[in-house]
């Protein structure tokens, strides 16, 4: 399956393809800001999942998803992001977002949560 | 600033150091200051909005801040690059982002992080408020937190009180 990291930290981006390649996760791409991901996930099928950050520059992480599910997009989006209040973890799941991964996180965090995507994506 | 207002800053260090560097880091005894006075040393700043606002600065020595962001991703770093800027932007942001969560019935957003280098800087405090600085050593070396904060829903409710009760 193939992985989408949006973030504006590349350091951020790292760390998080660390625990998919620790989970045997290859096949990762990067956006570092929404407006990326969109382009990339409207053209390219076969992204499985995405793992998107909330505050970026140029376009939020919250709008991008929005304008994902406003076209249609089924793919599966796990927020990342430092937005830990219960009013924010509602608006992205209204807004479509599938789950929610709160900074900072451990390995088994970010790998729990990688585990339950990836083996949804396999049934 | 009401010193209490400190501690969701110290807990949200505490929270970084044990998920994300893997160690624990001890506090020192907050100060306080109406500015802030550069050593050499790589700041990330970050600014606060909405019900209460304010300004949160990371001070880190180059040797803490190569040592904290080779710790995230696993890699040692010798000297200041983009990765070490980038990671003390991601390193101010997840401790305010972590703090502004406990600070309960304030809505807080927060602004895009800074990394400001050098030796010769001041930073200024807001209007009406001081710097609380609190110092930290762990194994990954000393640094420091400074806060400004002004709860702004807070300063208005008082302004009115106090306006109401003078009549």
């Amino acid at each position: 399956m193939q992985v989408l990291v949006v973030d504006d930290s590349q350091i951020m981006r790292k760390i998080i393809m660390g625990a998919l390649k620790k989970l045997g996760v290859n096949d990762i791409m990067e956006a570092s800001n929404g407006q990326e991901a969109i382009d990339i996930v409207s053209n390219d099928n076969t992204v499985g999942l995405v793992l998107m950050d909330w505050n970026m520059p140029v376009m939020t992480g919250i709008e991008a998803v929005r304008k994902i599910r406003a076209g249609s997009i089924k793919t599966p989006v796990v927020m990342v992001t430092t937005e830990a209040e219960k009013e924010k973890v509602m608006e992205a799941i209204k807004s479509g977002a599938n789950d929610y991964l709160i900074k900072p996180f451990n390995h088994k965090d970010i790998q729990g949560k990688l585990e339950k995507f990836l083996q949804c994506a396999e049934k | 600033m009401n010193v209490e207002n400190i501690n969701p800053f110290i807990e949200s260090v505490a929270d970084v150091f044990a998920n994300m560097l893997d160690c624990e880091v001890e506090t020192g005894d907050p100060e306080v200051n109406t500015e802030e006075h550069g050593t050499p040393d790589i700041i990330g700043v970050i600014g606060l909005s909405g019900t209460a606002q304010g300004i949160v600065a990371l001070r880190l020595p180059i040797k803490t801040a190569l040592r904290m962001v080779g710790r995230m991703v696993g890699t040692e770093f010798r000297t200041v690059d983009s990765s070490i800027i980038d990671g003390v932007g991601e390193l101010v942001n997840i401790i305010a982002g972590g703090a502004k969560a406990k600070f309960e019935g304030h809505t807080i957003s927060l602004s895009l992080p800074s990394v400001v280098r050098g030796s010769i800087y001041r930073l200024n405090n807001l209007g009406n408020t001081v710097w609380l600085t609190v110092p930290f050593t762990s194994p990954l070396g000393g640094f420091s937190l400074s806060v400004c904060l002004k709860p702004v829903v807070m300063a208005e409710k008082e302004a009115a009180h106090a306006s109401s009760s003078r009549r």
